[in-house]
């Protein structure tokens, strides 16, 4: 057996450096594992959203209105292209719920009864749907039900138009149209305890919302997609005295844009994150190979001397990479799924499936292995074809010794001079490796980068957060009314015990538009002296409300292609008033979440052909009377919902703390894998190529820390150059986060905070000295006795 | 020749006595030195001859401390080297031991020059770098790296970095072992010009019998034992030697 011998020696020499060896198996270990995480979890959401809608007939097209009469949807269906049409009564209420004390808001939606397939269709998984001719039964989402406590036969009260209704809670179910469940876009994260989805049948749903015959929401499916923007243009002529609110195309559904867009990132992020790790292991395995080819020059020769082939010494170097790859890619095996149990427990948290099913593709595992291999071998290549190009006679002589050379600082002999040996040393030996000094300072710096980039989203969100809740908005309650009011309301609010103070607010939906660009917003007017709500500039200077013009946020700015001093058009896109105006852009107002723009109530009140209109009001109220203004505010006719500032802040940032705290785990990690082990090897390479030298200084009296830090310094040196290129890559990379998930909904300020510098470099300092400490014990180890008796 | 008297050349500088040595090698024991007793004398040229295996190069590197025995005693001064640990051997080696190497060692990172100030650094009294390099007639190729140089000039380095931290003792194991015989005579030129120049105690082992005739004594080995001591009362000249 002669392949058989060389196996053998191939094993015992991966074993006897397992240090290095299994450093480049942790590598292979979280690119396989993170390929097959991250693959794993985009097929099966792809794979469970599409099932699910196509299950729920979700639908392509919803358009929001004030008040249609139900028949209208015939006309819609009417349209060439639409296939279904479904009008519904969509309203949010506040529920009752006994034993809680905390608002509650709930999404009724009408259903058909007796039960027929709709779009946005249901699912029970509890229960049942309801009886023939029922009027006080609902279906409860049951996360909503879980969260507050909720059984099949409880009882919850919602408050509509001045009344109470008793519900039944006879099923619980879920919809395709809320697998991300937020009232609107400014929550940003479920909580499924304060707002969840009741499900009544359409009778009740006119009787108690004053809806006979009428409608105010119209779902339609469409042949074909591409014809969506054309055909709700028509509709929204059809609908047009009916007050369009909105018109919302199936890639604009909130759930489905938050799912969509966490599939798509998935699937970037499955492309670039294994990539990376495999990408390093390839480079190690580039050095280590090629030290070992070196150092068993003289053996090639001798194996081609007795007459082994070039190819099977070349394959045997192969076969190292190999080996490892292999080995790392069946822990990725194991570790990815464990991973995929993580990455479940999160999606499960966020989204609502009925069925989310976390199947491992054996063609994932296969990828995974073809790429832990591909890159594995790739990164072997170099050294295998020097290894093949070795000629026997040749290799017997010591290859010509590298010339070391004077580097650039020594053109500076003053301060060349000033140089002690050990850094003479560490400078000419890393002008001598170049490459490997590069690789040292590219892991250090990747680390770096990613540990920033882990922290910036941390940082980003904290800090849209506090702009949003602290800096923006300043009221204790908002509470949104139906429809348009006069002053009396703010007088009313105001007269309100525990109320102290209370601001009119008018939120209005408009149709933008700057030359060929336009866009659907909510305009928001508010008084001039606005004490609840604030709008900034970037620089954090407070913007007064002007008494003519319109003040746009960043992003809506941006989109529209306009600063200030341009002209826009604005058209309501509901109520009486149709005509459109033109408005100038005085100002640009930094804004994170949601794409509005922000007018003096008055004027945006005129352009409504009203002298004062407002639809909600920002209150200040007495610290600790939050249940009695709640209690207070519920029951009242007219009352859409009533919402806490400080509540709602608290529920974000609980929830995305948890999640925060998991993916930064990971991040460190795997930061954490990258520097330790690149640093590691390369030490462990460098080492061995120098133990002569090393061992020389041990004998000329230098001690084993003297020695040492030889090797130490230049890590230190290479690191924190590293270090100095990993801030740009970490902003860089955070930049990229920060345009991948730009849209209408809400965007990540690029905020990175002082700290977040200082942790990513203390860590990463923390990954090179615990390199440092692995390669110590080598040092150490040192037999001076031996090292110095061999040949050079 | 005359091996019956041995004749003290100054005060006694290495006390040795029934040392050995063993290296567990699995299940068998190889040793190394079985009772080597032996008495070193300040400013000697003393020569250690015998065949690979005789345990000349262990004994060398127990009397340098890169190394402890297994049995027995090294004085060094009177101060017993065998109870030192490994910090204690270390500074040991710092202040009073230079070696030179058949394979020179030297830190292909750095000049000539500074491969000298490389040992001058750490000594407590060392001579100028420039100095130790002119004792070994390589002033001009100071700013040379190890791989301009040809093998006997690097040893001359390893010799002046040796020389240059002005030790009591200069430890060569095979010091010619490399070169030819002409740059092999050169070395041991300088090497002995050394010796007799600044009275540092020269000590080389060797399988090159020849060697031994420039020295004060022979000792040699074999089995691990010191067979006998060969006391010289002139000392030839390299340019004497028959190879």
């Amino acid at each position: 057996m002669v392949i058989g011998v060389l196996h053998r020696k191939l094993l015992r020499t991966i074993f006897r450096s397992w240090g290095q060896s299994l450093a480049v198996i942790a590598v292979v270990v979280c690119g396989s594992a993170c390929y097959i995480t991250i693959y794993s979890a985009y097929l099966n959401l792809r794979l469970t959203r599409d099932t699910y809608y196509a299950q729920c007939h979700f639908a392509d097209f919803e358009i929001m209105l004030e008040r249609a009469p139900a028949a209208a949807v015939f006309k819609i269906a009417e349209i060439p292209g639409v296939r279904h049409a479904r009008a519904r009564i969509v309203r949010d209420v506040n529920v009752d719920i006994e034993g809680v004390d905390e608002p509650r808001i709930g999404r009724i939606v009408s259903m058909p009864n007796p039960r027929a397939p709709v779009l946005h269709d249901i699912v029970v998984t509890e229960g049942r749907y309801f009886e023939p001719g029922a009027q006080s039964e609902v279906i409860v989402n049951d996360r909503f039900a879980e969260a507050n406590g909720l059984q099949l036969g409880d009882r919850i009260h919602v408050s509509m138009e001045d009344k109470k209704y008793p519900l039944r809670i006879v099923g619980l179910g879920l919809s395709a149209e809320y697998v991300y469940m937020i009232r609107n876009v400014q929550e940003l994260v479920p909580s499924p305890e304060r707002f969840g989805i009741l499900w009544v049948p359409t009778d009740f749903a006119e009787t108690a919302l004053d809806m006979r015959a009428a409608c105010n929401n119209i779902l339609g499916d469409v042949d074909r997609p591409e014809e969506l923007d054309l055909i709700l243009d028509q509709a929204e002529k059809l609908l047009k005295p009916f007050g369009v609110f909105a018109k919302v195309k199936r890639e604009d559904q909130i759930s489905n844009r938050f799912l969509s867009d966490e599939i798509h990132g998935l699937g970037v992020s499955a492309r670039i994150i294994p990539t990376l790790f495999l990408g390093v292991a390839a480079l190690i395995l580039l050095v280590l190979l090629n030290r070992m080819v070196r150092m068993e020059r003289t053996q090639i020769g001798l194996l081609k001397a007795y007459g082994y082939s070039d190819w099977t010494v070349a394959f045997h170097y192969v076969e190292y990479a190999l080996i490892l790859a292999v080995a790392g890619c069946l822990g990725g095996f194991a570790l990815g799924a464990r991973l995929s149990v993580g990455i479940l427990r999160l999606y499960v948290d966020f989204y609502q499936f009925p069925l989310l099913e976390f199947r491992v593709y054996p063609d994932v595992l296969t990828w995974a292995m073809g790429l832990s291999i591909g890159f594995a071998v790739a990164g072997a290549t170099f050294a295998a074809v020097r290894a093949a190009r070795i000629h026997p006679a040749e290799s017997m002589r010591p290859e010509a010794p590298r010339f070391a050379h004077r580097i650039w600082l020594e053109r500076f002999p003053r301060l060349w001079r000033a140089v002690g040996f050990t850094w003479k040393m560490i400078l000419r030996n890393i002008g001598r490796n170049a490459f490997r000094a590069s690789l040292n300072i590219f892991g250090v710096a990747v680390s770096t980068g990613l540990l920033i980039m882990g922290f910036f989203t941390m940082d980003a969100m904290y800090y849209g957060m506090e702009y949003q809740f602290n800096e923006v908005q300043r009221e204790d309650v908002k509470i949104s009314f139906q429809g348009e009011r006069g002053r009396d309301a703010l007088y009313d609010m105001q007269r309100f015990r525990h109320v102290r103070y209370a601001e009119p607010l008018l939120e209005y939906p408009f149709e933008v538009r700057a030359g060929w660009r336009k866009k659907d917003i909510i305009v928001i007017g508010l008084p001039q002296e606005a004490q609840l709500l604030k709008l900034m500039t970037f620089r954090r200077g407070e913007i007064s409300i002007p008494e003519r013009g319109v003040i746009l946020g960043d992003y809506l700015a941006g989109e529209l292609g306009v600063v200030p001093g341009d002209r826009i058009l604005m058209k309501p896109l509901m109520g009486r008033v149709t005509r459109e105006r033109e408005v100038v852009v005085h100002g640009i107002t930094e804004q994170f979440l949601g794409t509005t723009a922000y007018m003096d109530l008055h004027a945006l009140s005129r352009i409504l052909d009203e002298p004062f209109a407002m639809n909600a009001a920002l209150l200040r109220i007495e610290k600790g009377a939050e249940q009695a203004v709640n209690r207070a505010f519920k029951d009242i006719a007219g009352i859409a919902s009533v919402g806490f500032r400080e509540k709602a802040y608290q529920s974000l940032l609980d929830t995305l703390a948890e999640s925060m705290r998991i993916m930064n785990v990971t991040l460190l990690a795997f930061a954490g894998v990258i520097a330790f082990s690149i640093i590691y090897n390369v030490t462990s390479v460098s080492l061995a190529e120098r133990q002569r030298e090393l061992a020389s200084l041990r004998v000329l009296g230098f001690t084993a820390g003297e020695t040492g830090s030889i090797l130490y310094y230049e890590n230190f040196l290479l690191g924190v150059i590293g270090m100095a290129f990993g801030i740009p890559v970490g902003m860089f990379l955070s930049r990229l986060l920060v345009r991948a998930y730009e849209s209408d909904l809400y965007r990540l300020p690029f905020h990175i905070d002082q700290t977040t510098y200082v942790i990513s470099i203390a860590l990463t300092t923390g990954f090179v000295a615990l390199a440092n400490w692995a390669v110590r014990r080598k040092i150490h180890g040192l037999d001076l006795v031996e090292v110095l008796k061999e040949r050079e | 020749m005359d091996s019956a008297m041995p004749q003290p050349k100054g005060r006694t500088l290495f006390e040795i006595e029934n040392l050995r040595k063993d290296y567990p090698m699995g299940e068998v024991t190889v040793h190394a030195l079985r009772g080597v007793s032996l008495q070193i004398y300040s400013g000697e040229f003393l020569v250690i001859l015998g065949p690979s295996g005789s345990g000349k190069s262990t004994l060398l590197n127990i009397i340098g401390g890169l190394d402890a025995p297994s049995g027995g005693r090294v004085r060094f001064k009177g101060q017993n080297l065998t109870t030192y640990n490994d910090a204690q051997r270390t500074q040991y080696r710092r202040r009073n031991i230079g070696f030179v190497f058949q394979f020179y060692n030297l830190m292909p990172n750095l000049t000539a020059e500074e491969n000298v100030e490389l040992a001058t650094e750490i000594a407590p009294d060392p001579m100028p770098a420039r100095e130790a390099l002119g004792l070994v007639g390589l002033q001009e190729r100071r700013t040379h790296f190890p791989s301009q140089l040809s093998g006997g000039e690097q040893q001359r380095v390893a010799i002046a970095r040796a020389v240059a931290k002005r030790p009591e003792v200069l430890l060569c194991d095979e010091p010619t072992g490399a070169l030819d015989i002409s740059t092999g005579k050169l070395v041991l030129r300088v090497l002995a010009d050394i010796n007799k120049r600044l009275g540092a105690t020269l000590i080389i082992i060797t399988h090159n019998a020849v060697i031994g005739e420039m020295a004060d004594r022979v000792v040699r080995m074999a089995d691990g034992t010191a067979r006998d001591i060969i006391v010289h009362a002139t000392r030839r000249s390299v340019e004497e030697l028959q190879w």
